[in-house]
């Protein structure tokens, strides 16, 4: 297959991308989580 | 009291502030200036070169001397917290953007009529056939910097980092303007001069348009 | 939930469509003429610019839906859909060149599409810098609102300034004229990747615009329990 490294480089950059955003997403979202439990659990109960 | 009436109190306000010091155009001419100067050092332009890549230099040198001077719009108000004064004025909040925008357009203008000369002389390259359509197509592009800058300088005026904030959002903004205002001057400063309509179309409307959108937000932006 | 289960089994319906689109590209797809395989690039690097056109376009929406509503929802879903059309403009800018090295044999070039996709990129690297230099929220929602609309609106005039200077990019192959176009099974490939990017896009947007939502509703509940300044919500919440 002619190109074989370029089509798989771009293919393999293209899914770093998307699961690297994915996975950041979801890192920022499991900290505001717990920083969210913290908050919850401080707060007075009322 | 009416939007003509009321940006014509602020522009005269602006253009007083600026002839009582004079700090701004001093430092915008004496920018412009350098910028000839270190271009002229960085390429070594030959005749032919000069040519090709004045226009280029010339837009480059006007768009970092007024994003440098765009700045300036709503700090200069914070020291007294001015704006808020404005701000209470029983007018339309587009007559405080507009006026400061003819003040901002008057100060480039005024810069660029007295380097285009200087440039020519500093490269070689005669204007004076083109000037009046040379200053036309400047004339155009500076408004369209200046409508944009002068919003997007309200809009960074409280942010952190506003000095960097500024250029970063306006070059990416006016890359069209630039694209245009370097092809009209480039043909121009042809031996056989024209000046393609489509520039000159691109030009205008984007004035128009960027204007129509700073008129439709500008009560957004002004506000506390 | 119930909301929870749809959106997860959305997950894996778009994960199974974009594993059937890489079969597709490379299994069923037939290989053209004269660029071979490296064509088959093509699709995904399409199928991403529309994306984040799409993307870039809901949020200018939303960046005229907060203005008019003053609702900060409209805000969370610009600054969702912003990160992701960046995200699918990178992947677009990105395949870009590796198409091109053999087929033109320049890693780039500054011709019509190429740069315009580059001011894109610029424009909402801004658009998300610009949020990270305001603090206070209502603020920053309507500065960037403002910076989103300008941002879309400059889109139309880069093209026509972009097309005028230069033009060396392949042809659109869809809406071209007469004698363009795509093979019927390339069509049917295409419109397949088109989908599931967007199926995808629908997917991080939504996570992104939960992100925000959150954010906003940990620095209401900071403000009451009057948390110290340092709290992490403090450093994340201007990201």
């Amino acid at each position: 297959m002619k190109n074989f490294w370029s089509i798989l480089i771009a293919y393999l950059a293209a899914w770093a991308i998307f699961f690297g955003y994915y996975a950041s997403v979801g890192r920022r979202l499991a900290r505001l989580e717990a920083e969210l439990r913290r908050l919850s659990d401080r707060a007075p109960k009322s | 009291m009416s939007l003509r009436a009321a940006a014509r109190v602020v522009l005269e306000k602006e253009l007083r502030v600026e002839l009582r010091t004079r700090e701004l155009t001093q430092t915008i001419l004496f920018f412009v200036l350098v910028v000839a100067g270190m271009f002229s050092f960085a390429f070594e332009p030959t005749a032919a070169e000069s040519r090709r890549i004045l226009p280029g230099l010339i837009w480059l040198a006007f768009f970092f001397a007024g994003t440098l001077m765009l700045q300036l719009t709503f700090v200069r108000e914070q020291a007294n917290d001015t704006l808020a004064a404005l701000r209470l004025a029983p007018i339309d909040p587009f007559a405080i953007v507009l006026g400061k925008i003819l003040a901002n357009f008057a100060f480039l203008a005024v810069t660029e009529v007295i380097f285009v000369p200087v440039f020519s002389l500093f490269y070689n390259v005669g204007v004076g056939a083109v000037l009046g359509r040379l200053l036309l197509v400047l004339f155009l592009g500076t408004f369209g910097l200046a409508v944009v800058g002068t919003v997007f300088a309200a809009m960074t005026a409280q942010a952190r980092m506003r000095e960097l904030m500024l250029p970063l959002l306006l070059l990416p903004v006016l890359a069209p303007v630039l694209i245009a205002g370097v092809e009209a001057t480039a043909a121009l400063l042809q031996p056989d001069p024209s000046l393609p309509r489509e520039w000159l179309a691109l030009l205008g409307g984007s004035d128009v348009i960027f204007l129509t959108a700073t008129w439709l937000l500008s009560g957004f932006l002004i506000e506390e | 939930m119930a909301n929870g289960r749809w959106w997860r089994s959305a997950a894996v319906a778009t994960a199974a469509a974009l594993a059937i689109t890489g079969y597709a590209i490379f299994m069923v797809a037939p290989t053209e003429l004269t660029m071979r395989e490296i064509q088959r690039i093509f699709y995904f690097h399409a199928a991403a610019g529309i994306a984040a056109y799409a993307a870039f376009f809901v949020s200018f929406l939303a960046s005229i839906g907060y203005l008019a509503a003053r609702q900060p929802e409209w805000d969370w879903l610009a600054v969702a859909t912003a990160e992701c059309g960046l995200m699918f403009c990178t992947v677009n800018l990105v395949s870009g060149p590796i198409w091109a090295k053999p087929v033109w044999g320049v890693w780039w070039t500054w011709d019509a599409r190429l740069t315009l996709t580059f001011i894109l990129e610029l424009l909402y690297i801004a658009y998300l810098l610009l949020r990270s230099m305001v603090r206070e929220p209502d603020r920053r929602a309507t500065v960037s609102a403002a910076f989103g609309i300008f941002a879309f609106i400059d889109v139309p005039l880069s093209y026509f300034s972009i097309r005028w200077w230069r033009t060396e990019h392949p042809q659109p192959v869809l809406g071209g004229g007469p004698g363009s176009g795509l093979d019927p099974r390339m069509m049917q490939v295409f419109v397949l990747t088109i989908l599931s990017l967007l199926a995808l896009l629908i997917l991080l947007a939504r996570q992104r615009y939960r992100l925000e939502a959150l954010r906003h509703r940990l620095s209401r509940l900071a403000m009451e329990a009057e948390a110290p300044p340092e709290a992490a919500w403090a450093k994340g919440a201007t990201r």
